[in-house]
């Protein structure tokens, strides 16, 4: 009998159910989608900051002091000095290698140009190929991590399309001497000389616009550091610090094992860089502060804005539901009156019209998942050009809302219209 | 009793008497314009407010000496500022830079103005405390390696005011003691430097020499800020203004993003809302077929009927739409001061547009069901079937 009166009203009411069963449709699609684009936007933002290059350097034990203050030049290839290139694709095997986008090996030197001045020549990849042992492959160098170079005259060179031969000129660089895009310079290092063919002519905005960019090969030819490498910059995703991160940034031996085991294990920019660290010998890799600090401020204040919108849509979808739940019970007075007055119990009243109104809740969720998670793929592709990823957590949550609200809708009214006299109701007052 | 009277007795009796029924239609509608009034107020604040957050990435805009065409200094520096709407610069750090040697090693040291340092990169990470008295520095990190110092140790600088030549057989030198109270950690460059402030570093090389760069943090869109180096290096004698395109490239590519995302998502919310508040209000309506079918019977006409029903759908959503647009802000303020701490602007043009958009919703969601119902037999409806 029980069945049969659901039955009777979900076929009969078909109009009317169909409405509520639309509008749950509606919010829990809201809610689906909302809830999917906020878990997914965390990763969909980090990918895009990697606009901002690369986030971790990474530079021999002593490099830099050399370098920088002593003015000593390549050549004399002193243990520590120097980080070795065979070493290189280590950093792809590291327990956070999926995390690493790119990265890209640099090496410097002087060389004087015809016109007498000289200039500061980096070896660097470009559109590098990259086959790991771990059987991956990967385009990887500076193009990536130079995204807002502008190429003023000709192309971003291409490694095997161009060959070895070939360089990239800063654009006051190419000012200042002249240099033109398709023009072929000769430049003398300390060890060697080369000709070599302008590809592109870039504008960067900051120091790199009175260098020469050329791949890596031909640099260390020309200092003689074959095998060698000054610095590597690596663009990792990571997780915004937190007081454990800061802790451990400043010694990992500080920590327990526990708290060791969570810091090694989480994409902190401290344990990318340790781990980096690990695998590069006499190497130091620190994080870039401009870049590093300010993903993490970006992200955070990214997700907690939409966490706030995600909760102002869910407490709107939940409104929208209940209210419509609560207007469509009390409609059904006359219903309720009858069934009192032929001698039917409260509980059996409410059982009949919470089941039918949760049925109905349930098939508008099944309904509105999936058009919700329709809503996130458009808002992935639009904005982001990727698709939003799927989250089985999200399925739950929308299905415990939908029921929570449906009830939270229904059983005041129902409350009250129990607690009515049924002849006043059935009178029509 | 005139028929205008009788028809905001009707209107106003009905809001009343069905009082709970009406609670809901109003509730429905108020939900539906807080949302739309607070994120709308949101998406256009989010420019903005991001902004401020992207100003974590230090100056987007250097200005530098423009060699032969007047001096570069402080004057020149704040004729420059003139140029730019005061309220969007974040931070001014002026950076003049000299050799100097410390324990007989060549080092350089950069004057600046601290707090202004502090605001124009506040990605600096400081190992102790910034200077605030005279004669106290800050040392880079790679500095403080190679002089094996660190914060409390004490260092003497000396700066050679003028080579030993024929006539002077001993150098000049100027010799200040200064006292380490933190370590900068950067990542970047700045670690190579050792920084004092502005004043110092004047004592220390005597003649109030030029500044060497002047490092801005505007926040402002990149268009502004293209306009800006414009105006300042046509107009400003001396100073030529050049952008940090890897900043303001990089930031203006992932802030059309983040307003795109707020933008569409704005738009799914608003529009699953304002159908939801439609199906309510239908629901709402269609539930009072009898009473139209009753009026219809005693002779209304199909015209001052719907008339009724639009007037009492038109309050609610007037109502509605005052009472959203009033939560919607609460919300956005809200929002802001978690997200971003600091408050928004309230945007007056949205009261009205908030309140419209609710009428206009809320009508055309009696208008269906009112209209269906006026258009059968009024016996029918009445019979109830």
């Amino acid at each position: 009998m029980f069945f049969r009166m659901i039955r009777g009203a979900l076929t009969r009411q078909r109009g009317k159910m169909l409405m509520i069963a639309l509008t749950i449709a509606l919010g829990a699609s809201l809610a689906t989608a909302m809830l999917n684009v906020m878990l997914d936007v965390g990763d969909k933002v980090n990918q895009e900051l990697k606009t901002y290059g690369a986030n971790i350097t990474v530079v021999p034990k002593a490099a830099s002091v050399l370098n920088n203050l002593y003015e000593v030049e390549g050549g004399e290839t002193t243990e520590g000095a120097y980080l070795r290139e065979d070493e290189l694709g280590n950093i792809k095997t590291i327990f956070w290698a999926f995390n690493i986008v790119d990265f890209s090996p640099f090496i410097d030197t002087e060389v004087s140009l015809p016109g007498g001045g000289t200039a500061t020549m980096v070896g660097t990849w470009f559109n590098h190929y990259l086959s790991l042992p771990t059987g991956e492959t990967l385009y990887t160098g500076v193009q990536n991590l130079r995204t807002w170079w502008d190429i003023e005259e000709g192309q971003w060179l291409d490694e095997v399309a161009d060959g070895a031969d070939t360089c990239m000129v800063g654009a006051a660089l190419a000012k200042a001497n002249g240099i033109h895009a398709g023009d072929v310079i000769r430049v003398n290092g300390r060890y060697a000389d080369a000709n070599l063919r302008v590809v592109g002519v870039y504008d960067s905005g900051d120091d790199a616009d009175e260098q020469i960019y050329a791949p890596m090969e031909i640099v260390q030819e020309l200092s003689n550091t074959d095998g060698y490498l000054t610095s590597i910059e690596v663009s990792a995703i990571t997780t915004p610090d937190n007081e454990l991160a800061i802790k451990a940034a400043k010694d990992p031996k500080s920590l327990s094992v526990s708290q060791y085991e969570t810091w090694y294990c989480t994409a902190y920019v401290s344990s990318i860089c340790y781990q980096i660290q690990e695998v590069i010998t006499d190497s130091v890799a620190s994080p870039v502060r401009k870049v590093a600090d300010s993903e993490g401020a970006i992200l955070e204040k990214t997700e907690l804005l939409m966490v706030l919108i995600t909760i102002l849509a869910l407490v709107g979808s939940g409104l929208g539901i209940s209210n419509l739940v609560t207007a469509s019970v009390m409609e059904r007075s006359n219903e309720i009156g009858l069934l009192k007055a032929i001698g039917a119990p409260d509980r059996s009243i409410t059982a009949v019209v919470l089941t039918e109104i949760v049925l109905t809740g349930i098939a508008g969720a099944v309904v509105g998942y999936f058009v919700g998670f329709g809503f996130a793929q458009i808002i992935g592709h639009s904005v982001f050009g990727s698709s939003i990823e799927m989250k089985a957590m999200v399925i739950p949550l929308v299905g415990v809302l939908v029921v929570v609200v449906t009830l939270l809708g229904s059983i005041p009214a129902v409350r009250t219209l129990l607690r009515l006299d049924p002849t006043v109701v059935l009178h029509g007052r | 009793m005139t028929k205008r009277k009788m028809f905001f007795r009707m209107i106003t009796a009905s809001l009343i008497r069905r009082r709970s029924r009406m609670l809901v239609a109003l509730l429905a509608i108020a939900v539906g314009a807080t949302i739309l009034s607070g994120l709308v107020t949101i998406y256009y604040d989010v420019p903005r407010q991001m902004g401020a957050a992207f100003r974590n990435y230090g100056a987007n805009m250097i200005l530098l000496p423009d060699a032969g065409n007047g001096a570069f200094n402080s004057q020149t520096v704040d004729e420059a500022l003139s140029l730019i709407a005061a309220d969007q610069i974040v931070g001014v750090a002026p950076y003049r830079y000299e050799t100097v040697a410390i324990n007989e090693q060549p080092i350089l040291v950069a004057g600046t103005d601290m707090a202004g340092a502090k605001a124009a990169s506040p990605y600096w990470f400081i190992n102790g405390t910034w200077p605030e008295n005279e004669n106290e520095l800050l040392l880079g990190q790679e500095v403080a390696q190679i002089l094996s110092a660190g914060e409390g140790d004490t260092l003497t600088m000396v700066y050679t005011l003028s080579e030993a030549d024929e006539d002077n057989p001993v150098s000049q030198t100027s010799e200040q003691r200064f006292k380490v109270v933190g370590v900068l950690e950067t990542g970047g460059s700045e670690e190579e430097y050792v920084y004092i402030s502005m004043a110092d570093l004047e004592k220390l090389t005597q003649p109030a020499g030029e500044l060497d760069v002047v490092e801005l943090s505007i926040s402002a869109s990149q268009s502004e800020l293209e306009g800006y180096t414009q105006t300042i290096s046509d107009r400003v004698d001396g100073a030529l203004a050049k952008l940090v395109k890897r900043v303001t490239q990089s930031e203006s590519t992932v802030l059309t993003k983040l307003q795109s995302l707020v933008l569409l998502v704005t738009i799914i919310v608003l529009a699953l809302t304002m159908i939801c508040v439609a199906t309510t209000m239908t629901a709402v309506v269609t539930e009072r077929r009898k009473e139209i079918g009753l009026r219809k019977a005693l002779g209304a006409s199909d015209a001052s009927i719907i008339w009724e029903f639009m007037g009492e759908g038109l309050l609610l959503g007037g109502v509605g739409g005052l009472l959203g647009a009033g939560l919607g802000f609460a919300f956005a303020q809200a929002v802001s001061v978690n997200v971003f701490s600091s408050s928004i602007a309230f945007r007056p043009l949205l009261l009205p547009i908030t309140v419209i958009v609710s009428i206009l919703v809320t009508g055309l969601a009696c208008i269906l069901p009112v209209r269906s119902a006026t258009e059968i037999d009024p016996a029918l409806v009445l019979k109830g079937e």
